[in-house]
């Protein structure tokens, strides 16, 4: 019984997101609003379960979804549950109703935490709220990573932070000359972790090539560096995949390879 | 105005709150105040330090991402950092019991909050030394009140250690391998030596807050200069004022002071120790890297109560425009009970102690939207007078036992202050209680303290359990 349990990844992610939600409620003790919570998970689930009976989506499709509600309960800050709610329903809204040759165009999190913060201004993501535990690196890196092995885009993850890292390394140790616990603190840092170990893994929004995957990753790199250190800007990894979600289908284009399905023998229409 | 929120206060709760006393910034060794005024790109710093001693060895090196124009440097009263202070300094509340068996029956209490106001001074500039040999670029200088001011580029750190050196300002000696990235990131130091001329005579009491505007996109305090003097731990107070909300660090946590907690009626004697020892506790418990947030409150026009006890009265217009917030315009007394100016503004105060093992980075900010208000507030409570003689009063004296009991082990867990030697403060009304023993269960004593090592080690276990799952489905 176990087995099956573990046969799908999304049940891997939604254990872990789970568990740092609850370490950051109760060990680093966030702000935690339990009605933005439920808000979130209602109606992602809710929003969910009407693609299931409208659109036909296969029934597991909810698992998806509550990697999405964990994704967004880390990330997100609001002053409202409406806005969480807002949020939610952005992000699985998003799978539904902006496709591309069949294929979600946006990392549903990503799109509902960018898309509210444009839209209502009143939210934001708190990328201080981890402190720098080390800890916390190996450990989100660690099973973050045998997470995405088990659904293949570990790629994706390594060339990311390797070229961030190389970049940074480049910048705040060889040029600028800064100690290397400087460098270090940037990537003990929980949201791009999470982001780096759980958003652009998602294998359905991500390029199918892998030789696609790897220009993509550095190319996020690339942005997220010239972004954070010449234009200050919080977050900017996640800011940068949502520009650069659009170009997927183009990279598909160009490096052609088979789409990823959750469950291998069934056809799919979902990822997180 | 006072009357009315003294009004909202007893309106929110049974009965009344009265502020008894604070922990204001006076009770740190190493403080300096800072403001922090923020709007889109735009900054207003402005600084006071904690400088003690000859004004003759005063030099402050900032490092600010622009040439500052001399209409950009102010030199403002201390007074406004000790409104602030006062303003949004940790409390202590109190609350009067009604014995159950009388009418109403309470007395009140407040203190006024102690405040000081600071001297002035005047300026001329020294001689300026030859500066080709140091790679070192002046790119302005001015005189503004008793200080004179430098605005140097420099393109190498030995180059700007070196002239810092000869010409008089008082350097750490490790500070070349902090400047260095400074330059690197092509910043312009904001160098500052007292005019002894304009100061007249006056000491280190007189020197005044200086403040500089620019506009930039970064929004952050330098802290690693300061950690050259590598002389232990550090306090800093954030005054912090925005349009929109709360100001955040991005690269440490601002976690939340705690708040809100019953403590023991003598705490009132001793309130600037017991909050002292309560930030050292909360600070150990976060690993030391913690940045805690004092206050938060929406401070515009538009809200009416702007604290919930007040320690000391609101920031008005004329501080606001001190502060450097530019965006507000004064002259609306339209209501009563309204602030004297228009315009939104919400206000943040941080608190962060740093070293240098545990802060690599300087400090860097964000506005955020989020407007919720928070304070830092310890509540006492004094039971009734009287005889209980009635069955409601022999259910109350039980309910202050047990109080006065969690009261004294709320103490031990903020502080870590010991429980026995108060335990004489359950005496009185053990008696009353008919019990004369003194003895807290066991157990219930002590610090929680913090759990992330059994939490950490428990997903380790659970991790290695899916691991081996994983591994044998493998096999």
């Amino acid at each position: 019984m176990l087995k099956a349990f573990f046969k799908d990844a999304r049940h891997y992610q939604v254990l872990f997101l789970g568990t740092f939600l609850l370490y950051g409620t109760f060990i680093l003790r966030w702000d935690t609003h339990w009605d933005h919570y439920i808000a979130i998970f209602a109606v992602a689930l809710l929003t969910q379960l009407a693609g299931i009976r409208f659109l036909r989506l296969p029934a597991h499709s909810w698992k998806s979804a509550m990697i999405t509600t964990l994704g967004l309960c880390l990330l997100l800050k609001a002053n409202h549950w409406g806005i969480c709610a807002l949020a939610a329903f952005l992000a699985i809204a998003s799978k539904f109703f902006i496709r591309i040759n069949g294929k979600h165009v946006f990392n549903p999190g990503n799109f509902g935490i960018v898309a509210t913060i444009l839209l209502t201004g009143q939210a934001w993501i708190s990328p201080g709220q981890w402190g720098s535990g080390a800890i916390l690196l190996f450990l989100v890196g660690v099973l973050g990573s045998a997470v995405v092995h088990k659904v293949s885009r570990l790629d994706t993850s390594f060339v990311f932070l390797g070229t961030l890292m190389a970049l940074q390394a480049a910048r705040n140790l060889l040029y600028q000359g800064w100690p290397f616990d400087y460098w270090l603190q940037q990537f003990t840092n929980g949201s791009l972790l999470l982001f780096t170990f759980f958003m652009i893994t998602d294998p359905v929004t991500t390029p199918n090539h892998k030789r696609g995957r790897i220009i993509w990753s550095i190319l996020i790199a690339l942005i997220s560096f010239y972004l954070s250190n010449y234009h200050f800007i919080n977050g900017a990894p996640i800011w940068v995949l949502f520009f650069i979600a659009p170009l997927t289908p183009l990279f598909d284009k160009i490096f052609k390879a088979a789409r990823f399905e959750w469950i291998k023998t069934t056809v799919m229409k979902t990822s997180n | 105005m006072i009357a009315l929120m003294l009004a909202a206060w007893v309106q929110g709760e049974a009965f009344c709150g009265f502020y008894v006393a604070k922990a204001d910034t006076k009770i740190y060794n190493q403080a300096s105040q800072v403001i922090l005024v923020r709007d889109d790109n735009q900054t207003v710093i402005t600084m006071s330090n904690d400088f003690k001693g000859d004004v003759k060895d005063f030099a402050m090196v900032v490092p600010v991402p622009v040439v500052l124009k001399e209409k950009d440097i102010k030199v403002v009263e201390r007074q406004v950092f000790d409104k602030l202070d006062a303003y949004s300094a940790p409390r202590l509340v109190e609350y009067y019991d009604n014995n159950p068996c009388n009418q109403y029956r309470y007395e009140m209490l407040a203190k006024a909050a102690p405040s000081a106001a600071m001297g002035s001074g005047s300026a001329v500039m020294d001689e300026e030394r030859s500066k080709k040999d140091y790679g070192v670029t002046i790119e302005a200088k001015y005189t503004v009140g008793e200080y004179d001011i430098i605005i140097l580029g420099a393109a190498q750190s030995n180059g700007l250690q070196r002239w810092l050196t000869d010409n008089g300002y008082k350097i750490p000696p490790n500070a070349e391998e902090v400047l260095n990235p400074y330059i690197r990131n092509n910043l312009k130091f904001f160098v500052v030596k007292v005019n002894l001329d304009k100061l007249d005579g006056g000491d280190y009491q007189t020197l005044r807050p200086i403040q500089i505007k620019f506009n930039s996109p970064r929004f952050g305090l330098p802290i690693r200069l300061g950690m050259a003097n590598a002389n232990g731990d550090q306090d800093l107070i954030i005054y912090a004022f925005t349009r929109r909300g709360r100001v955040e660090c991005t690269n440490y946590r601002t976690v939340k002071m705690n708040s809100g907690v019953k403590v023991p009626e003598f705490i009132q004697e001793d309130f600037s120790p017991f909050y002292a020892d309560a930030y050292k506790k909360a600070w150990r418990r976060e690993g030391q890297e913690a940045i805690f947030l004092e206050y938060a409150w929406d401070v515009s026009s538009t809200n009416y109560v702007k604290c919930d006890p007040c320690v000391s009265n609101p920031p008005d217009y004329k501080d606001l425009e001190d502060a450097g917030v530019w965006w507000v315009n004064g002259g609306n007394r339209q209501y009563p009970g309204s602030a004297d100016f228009n315009g939104n503004v919400f206000f943040t105060r941080l608190h962060v102690r740093y070293n240098r093992a545990h802060y690599a980075q300087d400090l860097a900010f964000q506005v955020t939207p989020n407007n919720e208000q928070y304070q830092v507030r310890y509540v006492i409570t004094h039971p009734a007078t009287g005889s209980f003689t009635c069955s409601e009063g022999r259910r109350y004296v039980r309910e202050v036992a047990a109080r006065r009991e969690e009261e004294l082990q709320n103490m031990n867990r903020l502080t870590g202050w010991s429980i026995y030697r108060h335990i004489d403060y359950l005496d009185d009304w053990n008696r009353r209680n008919g019990n004369s023993n003194n003895r807290i269960k066991r157990g219930s004593v002590g610090d929680t303290g913090n759990n992330g090592g059994i939490f950490i080690l428990g997903f380790l276990v659970l991790q290695g359990i899916a691991l081996f799952i994983t591994l044998r489905k493998k096999g």
